[in-house]
């Protein structure tokens, strides 16, 4: 198996007048035998880099290598079909003209193996995928779900290193998604393959990978476990990208131990754990998620806030709150958690859940 | 009238007389339109099938016979099969290649690759075929003098009177069709089919056998048949070609029997052997292209990335050029330069005239004639064609009346019958009509109405396929009725489809010649005809002139409706087998 090294990867399209960054000075280091994610928003350059590590794409500048060697610089790409790579593309590309096994068996037919062991082993691989007894069917005589395991199937009859998707789920609907999100954990699982997967959905890369690259822009942002980019993002981006939450404006009030305090919008005081490069006075925002907020009726410690509107969203409730401030928050609570629309609660924050990033401008309202 | 019964108990007895109103209109329309296509196209074709068969007494089959056994037929029919075959094969070869250069390669002047295509699709290919006798006919031809006296190099020599003659002729028209259907084919392949193969360890050639070959393979062999189909029906370079080799072929023989004594017989025998020739071409054809569906299957692919060429792309941009000028350069060169010279020869440019522009256009009789009925003809072929199409094409698609397939199918049979098939049918059924046509504008009308009604039907159906029901529903719920609809909603959406498609038959009538040459009379003499009967007597000089003010006309025809059209003549993706 194959771990992946990327150094200072840089891809600019367009003409040199107009040309804008895709990927900019990316460094990126994918285990052997991991779940890598590529996140992030659309043109945020996840694909160009999927299509730099599969050679389709020489970099501007930056190498990749692949457990010691170099595959890709300015000077010399090696050409996808000598990289021995598996590739799942967003619209499957599973050859119209071809049967289910034929699309699978092409691979094998290429790599010389006989004709006994490759029926043999693409049947295997059409088990594994839950695909037997459709060797016969013509791409379109199947259905979405049915296509994108054909090419999962036709990636992995090869038994590549390392696997590339992009975004492979993103045309099925929701329930099918979720199904094949589970098998396709549990194959990486399995088979022990590097994958390295492409996808905006966020709430996909957090149950599928065992580490996520945050990238926009062309940036990378944040590179870490899904719980570490969720609960700690590194900047605004992210935590605003993972999941919903709650940026509010405050001010540092005091530092201590790389701790501190700081004051929300006059309404409350926070014991933050981490301020770094932070200085009394200092205006900042608060990332706060609404899971991590309390609502009690009792007049309890918390700040004082009136409900202002109520979605039931079946496994939790969302109450929208407005502080005396006049700051908005969106809280997530248990759906057993009863408020009326007017009615005034207490407001509790678990401030060692919260991530406070330095002011900058733009808005600050919940999101 | 079961509809009318239905819909009327339906609807309230105060909206009954509007509704009748509106019924009878509609009904008026559409059989109009109806009795239109059977006058125009079914029954002069049954005329042909009855006319194959009739014999002194009763029904025969003596026609078929000397037609399947006769030396003469069968050697017309041998010659139009050689043609054919030969001039796909170079169509296919010299289509693909520029296909793939095109899509698919970094081979610099993109843009003149297109031009070359689109002027060779446009030009009338009897003007291309006068134009190469100048330069090689054997004794006089310029480059054959040039070649034989003055180089010295008589191996160097070509003589045009010949079946390599004429099949060069006829490829310049007939590879755009070939290069119209893969260039767009190789497009439309999603570049991730491609990537697919790659991944997994395909090289480049074999990526290419295994996957895009496939893919592109039904277009390709759909846009080979169409060129096929097309140097068959092709009367003018095979009379002006062929007829001095003494090379008959279907349609030249056609035109022979029509010397008097006119054999009709036989004629239409031999028409249906060259109709059922190109019904089964065009039948594969639509079979081909009907399995093309899953070239456009791919979603919001990457184009394939351009294969860098290297020095092999001067290779190809001179390929090009060459074709250019043989196709497009020399032929109009040539036609310029005989135009303006008092005798065409070695040295011609010592004697620059427009003594024959003045010949032509001022003392030649028949000229002014031929460009006014041309262009009487042209306007109101294309009108009649796109209305026709227009209500035939609704009738298809937005009523449920019975037959109405039917009636699509019939308006699409003119594209299997070449020009001449056209011609040799209408002379036997108007010659049986008490109405005497023959010879006048309005039999050319019908000709010109007849072959090119399947432009019209599919630029309406096309447009009208585009436009929702709903939109014409929504009208009809406020209280419009059919011709409210129609004048307000429907006419208004589909007239860029419908003007795009009066330019397709403006175009090619102004330079029709296979259907004319068996129709015209020196009173309703169109400009094609006056072209190549000028030719015959042998002016040789006059007949250029004459050529030019035809492309003269024929590229202010082209030039407007690009203008007006948006470029539509030039970038329509699937070519219609239509020839002058």
């Amino acid at each position: 198996m194959a771990g992946i090294t990327i150094r200072g990867l840089s891809k600019s399209f367009g003409a040199r007048d107009t040309s804008f960054a895709a990927v900019a000075d990316l460094d990126l280091d994918i285990k052997d035998n991991s779940f890598v994610t590529l996140l992030g928003p659309s043109g945020c350059g996840k694909t160009t880099t999927l299509r730099l590590i599969a050679g389709y794409i020489v970099p501007d500048s930056g190498t990749i290598e692949v457990d010691g060697r170099a595959l890709s610089s300015p000077a010399a790409v090696v050409s996808p079909e000598a990289r021995g790579m598996g590739m799942v593309f967003q619209n499957y590309a599973v050859w119209p003209h071809k049967t289910v096994f034929e699309n699978v068996v092409f691979g094998l037919k290429l790599r010389r193996v006989p004709a006994a062991a490759a029926k043999k082993q693409v049947e295997e691989t059409l088990a594994l995928v839950n695909l037997a007894g459709l060797e016969g069917r013509y791409p379109n005589e199947l259905s979405g779900g049915q296509q994108q395991r054909v090419a999962l199937a036709r990636s992995l009859v090869v038994e590549p290193s390392i696997l590339l998707l992009d975004e492979p789920l993103s045309n099925l609907d929701a329930k099918l998604r979720e199904r094949m999100r589970t098998e396709l954990k549990d194959l990486q699982r399995r088979t022990g393959i590097t994958f390295v997967y492409v996808t905006h959905d966020q709430a996909e890369a957090l149950a599928l990978s065992d580490h996520v690259a945050v990238m926009s822009g062309g940036r990378l942002q944040q590179y870490g476990t899904p719980f570490e980019v969720y609960a700690h993002p590194a900047n605004r981006m992210v935590a605003d990208f993972m999941g919903l939450v709650n940026l509010v404006p405050g001010k540092v009030r005091e530092v201590a131990n790389g701790g501190g305090k700081v004051e929300l919008a006059g309404d409350l005081a926070l014991d933050v754990r981490a301020l770094d490069g932070l200085a009394p006075g200092d205006k900042v925002d608060v990332a706060i998620r609404p899971e991590n907020i309390r609502l009690d009726a009792m007049a309890g410690t918390g700040a004082r806030a009136k409900i202002t509107n109520h979605v039931f969203l079946g496994n939790i409730s969302e109450y929208y709150v407005t502080l005396a401030s006049g700051q908005a928050l969106r809280v997530q609570t248990h759906p057993l958690q009863h408020f009326k629309v007017g009615d005034e609660v207490a407001v509790e924050i678990d401030a060692t859940q919260c991530s406070v990033f330095r002011h900058t401008s733009g808005d600050a309202t919940a999101s | 009238m079961t509809t009318e019964a239905v819909s009327t108990t339906l609807r309230p007895a105060l909206a009954r007389p509007s509704l009748l109103a509106r019924l009878k209109l509609e009904h008026v329309v559409m059989g109009g339109a109806i009795v239109a296509l059977i006058v125009l196209v079914v029954l002069p074709l049954l005329w042909l099938l009855f006319g194959s068969v009739k014999g002194e007494q009763g029904l025969s089959f003596d026609h078929f016979s000397e037609v399947l056994s006769g030396r003469l037929y069968i050697n017309a029919l041998k010659n139009s099969l050689i043609l054919g075959a030969w001039t796909a094969l170079f169509s296919l070869v010299i289509g693909l290649v520029l296909a793939w250069a095109v899509s698919r390669t970094d081979v610099p002047a993109k843009p003149l690759i297109q031009l070359t295509a689109t002027l060779s699709y446009l030009s009338p290919p009897f003007l291309t075929a006068i134009a190469l006798t100048y330069l090689f006919s054997p004794n006089a031809g310029l480059i054959n003098v040039l070649m034989r006296d003055v180089a010295g190099l008589p191996w160097l020599t070509f003589n045009v009177f010949s079946m390599p003659g004429l099949v060069l002729v006829t490829v310049m028209h007939t590879f755009p069709f070939v290069y119209l259907l893969a260039s767009s084919a190789l497009l439309s392949v999603d570049a991730s089919y491609e990537e697919a193969a790659q991944i997994l360890g395909a090289s480049k050639l074999r990526t290419a056998l295994s996957i895009t070959a496939p893919l592109v393979a039904p277009a390709i062999l759909s846009g080979t048949l169409l060129a096929f189909v097309n140097a068959l029906a092709l009367f003018g370079s095979q009379a002006i070609i062929g007829l001095p080799a003494r090379i008959f072929t279907l349609p030249t023989r056609i035109y022979a029997l029509f010397d008097y004594p006119p054999e009709y017989g036989l004629a239409s025998a031999l028409s249906l052997v060259l109709v059922l020739i190109t019904v089964v071409a065009l039948y594969l054809q639509r079979a081909f292209l009907a399995r093309r569906s899953y070239v456009t299957l791919a979603g919001k692919g990457s184009r394939p990335q351009l294969m860098q060429l290297g020095p092999f792309r001067w290779v190809m941009l001179g390929l090009v050029i060459v074709i250019f000028i043989v196709s497009i350069g020399a032929p109009y060169a040539t036609l310029i330069a005989v135009s303006f010279s008092k005798s065409w020869g070695l040295e011609f440019w010592k004697g620059l005239t427009l003594a024959n522009y003045k010949f032509i256009l001022f003392d030649y009789n028949v000229t002014q004639r031929a460009i006014l009925n041309s262009l009487m003809l042209a306007f109101a072929a294309a009108s009649i064609a796109v209305i026709l199409g227009a209500v035939i094409g609704w009738i298809d698609l937005r009523t449920r009346i019975p037959g109405r397939k039917l009636l699509d199918y019939a308006a699409l049979i003119p594209l299997g019958l070449p020009g001449i098939v056209v011609a040799v049918a209408l002379i036997q059924f108007w010659l049986a009509m008490p109405i005497a046509l023959y010879g006048t504008l309005a039999i050319l009308l019908l000709a010109y109405v007849g072959r090119y009604i399947p432009l019209g039907v599919r630029a309406a159906n096309s447009s009208l396929r585009q436009i929702d029901p709903s939109l014409e529903e929504s009208a009809q719920i406020l209280g419009a009725s059919w011709a409210t609809t129609m004048r307000e909603i429907t006419l208004p959406l589909i007239r860029p489809g419908l003007f795009a498609g009066w330019l397709l038959v403006f175009v090619p009538v102004i330079q029709e010649l296979s259907a004319s040459i068996l129709l015209f009379s020196s009173s309703s003499i169109t400009l094609a005809v006056a072209v190549y009967n000028l030719y015959e007597t042998g002016y040789i000089e006059p007949v250029a002139a004459l050529a030019m003010v035809n492309m003269a006309i024929i590229g202010a025809a082209i030039w407007l409706a690009n203008r007006l059209g948006g470029g539509r003549i030039a970038s329509r993706g699937e070519p219609a087998p239509v020839s002058a």
